[in-house]
């Protein structure tokens, strides 16, 4: 069973248009909210005039952040648990200043969406315009306009690192270079988007809130604080969810508000986000700027790798908002590799946009982007190939774990093997070949790699000062014989629902169609920690595991004092009906509550000043080959291979799923997507027609071959959601580098782009011939 | 993302049609509605009246005289498909297919995309290029307008707001006719960055005695380029060599101009285009294969 | 002003009275329960919202209820059970064509109509045909693989 590619339970009701997302629960009376939402990036607000809204048929609410203040509604503020950050709370709306276009102001409630959004339309607002804030750099300039003159600077968080002898290092090292990286703005751009539906029962005093959220539970405790109820009053749902990809994972302001509004006004209300407060309003990601210097010796040993780190938060008015990426950037910029002196340096910078958050890889993406970068750029000035630079400086394959820069316990497998079935898995010589060949035609072929080291099944500790590294199961055998699994995770996409199934079917010795596994729900657990991070297969797939094993051991306790060989079904009705013949000392029923921890991380500092994050680390290795076209700077990917090593694979179908869908979204970030604002701070990109990812024609086809290093984790998994997604921007990078090197365009940044290359060949001096063209 | 409100009729004669135009000052026709109703939910576009034009019996295709003609309400998909369009109109078949995505080709008329003038959209240019008539019906009876002469700027042409297109001619493409459509979008199926129309017509000894062809996406309607690709020799050359195709590339790219990466692609896809429509000419095979470049 | 619509949902004649605003895709989704339809973007351009009207698939976020009078609309929920699948839809399942699912109904409905059209599209042709429905899971992968496996292709590697 596990290692099976056991078709998908949840499948059938999707399939057929059974699926319940947010938007499919109507309920008589259900009331709609839509947002006035600031149309200039900076603003002081003169006043609100909401009588024009409020007096049209079918508005039921108009309200502000006074209103709310007057309900009781508590700001909402981060719990970055680092000395040094900027003091910021907020409340559910803005309130004097707007500090982004789309930043939420006054809420209206109405009987449909339609006329909730007639409402808006007639609000009056008063602002006075102040300085928009864009450029990440303009930004620290001394004199900038501020965001919270408060603060007397935009940057909300600086920090420093860097190990002994670092600037030594550097001034030894016989090469020594500093390039600039920039990973661009984007959205992660899930296809529901968020949204939350809430009522609130006066007679039992519990809010019910739906959510399209992967942390359900923690969605809890936010609410109750924010609406000043207790946990035990707030029950969140996550129904169905069409994709969350640690979009998802912040708890908003809206999901806050929706909450707020049930109870103020005591009708049921939804609120689904619009694609247009998609893209403008809601999350961006990955913006930084990485200027690294990194010395070298003659062999391309990488000695020192020094990283300036500035990271654009937009209005970080979001929990944990670009901080948390990026602290988990500085801490992956050695990747896979052992780099003896490291520093780095980080600025977490506030401007008038769109708030930026998590998006699947976490802050890796870029981290990865410089790594991989420096090891090319290595191999190119000495003239050594770039897979021989990687090998040079991987990971020993032993001592495990290997003890990185600033404390990570890196666990991965031997690393110098899965390089070989690498480049002999892709034919790396061979294409290398071709590659010649063709640039002797006149076509331009290059070849990325990525050798990814990626952190999985993280604590959060270190970026929301809560959030152990846990997670709940309850995993029951029914009267019947039939099993039943409640997780604190959440899936929105990953196919737990299969995936916990074959783990508790395996281990229970019973078939995966007659286990079901319900997640999303507060009410089913206790806590939970939701699906982020690549920690399901390890967090809850170990939970799961862990309690099935004590069922079973209950079992087979149960099943001896039974005598002969008694069916599942017979223990089942033995332990449930039969409590009066059970084996003295054993409870009645089959069923176990766990709370799993691997406990492999350290969340604060210990006595060698160590920190860990990670309960255990995936390694996958990419190669891609692309061609670039020199007049339309198209890019197309002639093959892609990835070899992944996520543990003990569950369903092979599955992690292949994961690792194509990973790979379509790494790919679109850098040849199809960009979030742009104008200089005063205008959203460029507003509908879908703009914000343009890749479909069914320019997605390649992405080989996996697996291995399998047992992790040291509960049954033996290693996370891999993130792994293609973070692996696909930094070989696309070098693939298109390396493709592009013989007209003198060098690629420093994610803007893979067609029009961005056509600039970039057009800036070497490349003239395209349009007879060669037309011919072609 | 919901439409302001408005009210809705639908016509089933042209004269009902025109009426209820020109009864509100802020009446709409609707047709395919993929352009108008993407407009309305994001409420850039806020008509007080909807009047819909699908129950009118515009969706025809007839060829007479020569001529093709289109009714309005003949659907991307028809142009992409019907084996008349393919044979007597191939440049505005191989134009459709470029469309969007089969969804949206399912709806889209060919009325709406001329009448909405996205200076984007292939087919206008493709008109401009066959040196197309607009046909408009009014109150006051019908107009037949050059295409050349009906795109005024960004979405706006010289159709009168109570006015409706009723649909399109062309001329039947003849023997030796080559045709191409080549563009360049970020992604097959949105609109073009730029692109490209050329249809050529060459005579018995394979002499270019007749050209069109216009750029869609680079001005603020279809660029006509029948006049640059005379001057560069088009017209009369009996082969499209390097040179030619060098030298009409860069008057055409000139069109652009002020836009150097427009100006790039304008010089490509005119190359193509007018390589391409050579080739099927000599070949024959006047339709194109609605590739983008 | 409402209007009434008659017309007909998943074979079964239907009447409604429709403010003119009303898309497909709300009553749909709000008259008749068939939330299978998604709306993914409400203009246009994700095709989460398709639905076939006189069989073609359409997008229902762009075609107002009141155009519907006379048609005849399916979706989803016409089309197979989670007991019995279609045809396509198991080819879906088999080919682990879907994760979140949200764009799936409509990804079903345009390979059923695009099959209806030529039933023996290559790879290419497949690729082209379910480019207006944006899917942000999968990669697409899985997606082709189970129209190519109903239109008789083997699909090719890259
Ligand atoms: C996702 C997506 C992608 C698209 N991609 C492309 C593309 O690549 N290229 C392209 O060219 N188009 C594209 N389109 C637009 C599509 O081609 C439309 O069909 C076309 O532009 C308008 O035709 P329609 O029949 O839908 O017009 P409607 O949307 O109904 O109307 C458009 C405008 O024309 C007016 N109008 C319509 N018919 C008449 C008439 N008979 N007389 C007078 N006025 C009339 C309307 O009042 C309205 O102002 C795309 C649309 C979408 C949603
Ligand atoms: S919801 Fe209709 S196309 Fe996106
Ligand atoms: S499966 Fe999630 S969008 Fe396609």
């Amino acid at each position: 069973m596990i290692g099976a590619r056991t078709l998908r339970r949840e499948d059938p009701r999707l399939l057929t248009g059974r699926g319940s997302y947010l938007a499919d629960h109507d309920v008589p009376g259900l009331c709609h909210i839509a947002l006035w939402r600031s149309p200039v990036a900076h603003a002081r607000i003169r006043s609100i005039d909401t009588a024009a809204a409020a007096a049209l048929p079918g508005v039921v609410a108009v309200l502000t952040q006074a209103d709310l203040d007057a309900a009781g509604a508590r700001p909402m503020t981060h719990l970055l648990p680092i000395p040094g950050v900027q003091p910021l709370a907020w409340g559910v709306l803005a309130q004097e200043v707007v500090r982004f276009v789309g930043e939420p102001l006054v809420a209206v409630v109405a009987a449909s969406r339609a006329i909730a959004e007639d409402a808006v339309d007639v609000l009056v607002v008063d602002y006075d315009e102040l300085p928009p804030v864009v450029d990440v750099h303009a930004a620290l300039e001394f004199g900038a306009p501020l965001l919270y003159p408060e603060w007397g600077t935009n940057e909300f968080l600086h920090l420093d690192y860097a190990t002994d002898g670092l600037d030594d290092a550097l001034a030894r090292a016989p090469h020594v270079r500093t390039e600039r990286f920039e990973s661009h703005r984007i959205a992660a751009l899930p296809l529901e988007g968020h949204g939350a539906q809430a009522s609130f029962d006066p007679a039992t005093g519990t809010l019910t809130v739906l959510a399209s959220q992967q942390q359900p539970h923690q969605l809890r405790t936010v609410i109750a604080e924010v609406c000043s109820l207790s946990e035990g009053e707030v029950r969140v749902i996550a129904p169905d969810m069409g994709g969350g990809f640690g979009n998802k994972q912040h708890f908003t302001r809206e999901e806050c508000l929706v909450a707020l509004l049930a109870r103020i006004t005591g009708r049921p209300v939804r609120w689904s986000q619009d694609r247009g407060e998609g893209l403008t309003a809601s999350i961006h990601s990955r913006p930084q700027v990485h200027d690294a210097t990194f010395g070298y010796d003659d062999d391309g040993r990488v000695l020192a790798l020094s990283v300036r780190v500035v990271s654009d938060l937009g209005n970080p008015v979001l929990y944990f908002s670009g901080v948390g990426p990026s602290l988990v950037t500085v801490g992956a910029l050695c990747g896979g590799y052992a780099i003896e002196h490291h520093g780095w340096s980080l600025s977490c910078v506030a401007t008038t946009t769109c708030p930026v958050g998590g998006y699947r890889g976490f802050g890796q993406p870029q981290s990865h982007l410089t790594t991989e970068r420096v090891m090319d750029l290595v191999a190119a000035d000495l003239g050594i190939d770039p897979a021989e630079v990687r090998r040079r400086n991987l990971l020993p394959d032993a001592p495990r774990p290997f003890i990185a820069h600033g404390g990570a316990r890196i666990d991965v497998g031997p690393l110098g093997p899965q390089l070989d079935q690498l480049l002999d898995s892709f034919q790396y010589d061979a294409w290398r070949e071709r590659q010649r060949a063709m640039r002797d035609a006149g076509r331009y072929v290059g070849i990325g790699l990525s050798t990814l080291v990626q952190g999985t099944a993280p604590t959060q500790y270190g970026v929301a000062g809560r959030g152990g590294s846990y997670e709940t199961a309850i995993v029951s055998v029914l009267p019947d014989g039939n099993v039943t699994v409640a997780v604190g995770s959440k899936s929105q996409g990953q196919s737990h629902e299969t995936v916990l199934a074959q783990i508790a079917a395996e281990m229970l010795g019973t078939t995966v169609d007659r286990v079901v596994v319900r997640d999303g729900d507060t009410a089913l657990l206790p806590n939970g920690m939701g699906t982020w991070g690549s920690r399901t297969a390890v967090m809850a797939g170990g939970a799961v595991r862990v309690a099935a094993g004590r069922v079973r051991d209950k079992m087979t306790a149960i099943a001896a004092h039974m005598g002969g060989a008694p069916t599942l079904e017979a223990v089942a009705a033995e332990a449930w009906w039969h409590a009066h013949r059970l084996p003295a000392g054993i409870e009645p029923g089959l069923s176990a509550t766990v709370c799993y921890t691997p406990g492999r991380t350290i969340p604060i500092p210990d006595a060698a000043g160590h920190t860990s994050f990670d309960e255990t680390f995936g390694s996958h290795m990419t190669a891609v080959a692309v061609e670039v076209c020199p007049a339309t700077g198209d890019v197309s990917v002639l093959d892609a291979l990835l070899v992944s090593d996520c543990g003990v694979v569950i369903n092979p179908m599955v992690v292949e799923g994961q690792h194509q869908g990973g790979f379509a979204q790494g790919l679109g970030a850098v040849l199809y997507e960009e979030v742009r604002y104008s200089d005063d701070g205008q959203p460029q990109c507003t509908t879908l027609a703009d914000y343009t990812i890749p479909t069914a024609i320019e997605v390649p086809r992405l080989r996996v071959v697996h291995r399998e290093t047992h992790s040291g984790t509960e049954g033996g998994f290693r996370g891999v959601g993130e792994a293609a997604i973070t692996a696909a921007p930094a070989a696309l990078a070098g693939a298109v580098a390396d493709a592009l090197a013989p007209l003198g365009v060098t690629i420093t940044s994610t803007r893979l782009h067609a029009h961005h290359l056509r600039a970039l060949l057009r800036a070497a001096g490349v003239e395209p011939d349009p007879a060669a063209f037309a011919i072609a | 993302m919901k439409p302001a409100p408005f009210e809705y009729v639908r016509a089933t004669q042209l004269g009902d049609a025109l009426a209820a135009l020109a009864s509100d000052d802020d009446a709409k026709v609707i047709a395919g509605g993929q352009s108008l109703v993407p407009l309305m939910a994001l409420r850039l576009a806020r008509p007080a009246l909807l009047v819909d034009v699908n129950d009118l019996p515009l969706d025809t295709v007839e060829v007479a005289n020569n001529e093709v003609r289109l009714g309005s309400l003949v659907r991307h998909v028809r142009l992409e498909r019907d084996a008349v369009v393919v044979r007597a109109a191939p440049l505005l078949a191989e134009a459709a297919a470029l469309i969007g995505y089969p969804a949206i080709r399912n709806r889209g008329t060919l009325g709406g995309s001329v009448a909405h003038a996205d200076p984007a959209a292939e087919l206008p240019a493709a008109l401009v290029a066959l040196d197309g008539v607009v046909l408009a019906e009014g109150r006051e009876g019908t107009r037949r307008i050059s295409a050349r002469d009906f795109f005024e700027g960004f979405l706006t042409t010289v159709l009168a707001p109570d006015e409706l297109v009723v649909g399109v001619q062309v001329p039947v493409a003849a023997e030796r006719h080559g045709a191409s459509f080549r563009e360049w979008a970020p992604r097959a199926g949105d609109f073009a960055v730029a692109g490209v129309a050329v249809v050529i017509e060459l005579d018995a000894g394979g002499v270019c005695v007749s050209l069109g062809a216009a750029a869609c996406g680079v001005g603020s309607t279809p660029v006509d380029l029948h006049e640059v690709l005379t001057d560069a020799g088009v017209l009369g050359a009996s082969d499209v060599g390097d040179s030619l195709l060098r030298s009409t590339a860069q008057a055409a790219a000139r069109t652009a101009r002020g836009d150097d990466d427009r100006e790039q692609l304008v010089g490509l896809l005119t190359a193509a285009a007018l390589h391409d429509a050579f080739a099927r000419a000599r070949g024959g095979d006047a339709s194109g294969t609605g590739v983008a470049a | 002003m409402k209007h009434r619509v008659k017309f007909e949902v998943n074979g079964e004649a239907a009447e409604i009275e429709a403010e003119p605003r009303e898309t497909l895709l709300d009553v749909v989704r709000e008259r008749f329960g068939l939330t299978g339809a998604h709306a993914g973007c409400e203009h246009g351009a994700c095709g989460a919202c398709t639905v076939l009207v006189d069989g073609a698939a359409v997008r229902s976020c762009l075609l107002f209820a009141v155009q519907c009078e006379g048609r005849s609309v399916q979706t989803i929920e016409a089309f197979g059970t989670p007991a019995a699948l279609h045809p396509m839809q198991e080819a879906f399942r088999t080919h682990h064509a879907l994760q979140c699912g949200f764009c799936t109904p409509a990804m079903v409905l345009t390979a059923i109509d695009m099959l209806a059209h030529s039933p023996n599209a290559t790879e290419t042709e497949i690729r082209a045909a379910l480019a207006g429905n944006l899917c942000r899971c999968t990669g697409y992968a899985g997606i082709v693989d189970a129209v190519c496996s109903l239109a008789g292709r083997e699909p090719v590697d890259s």
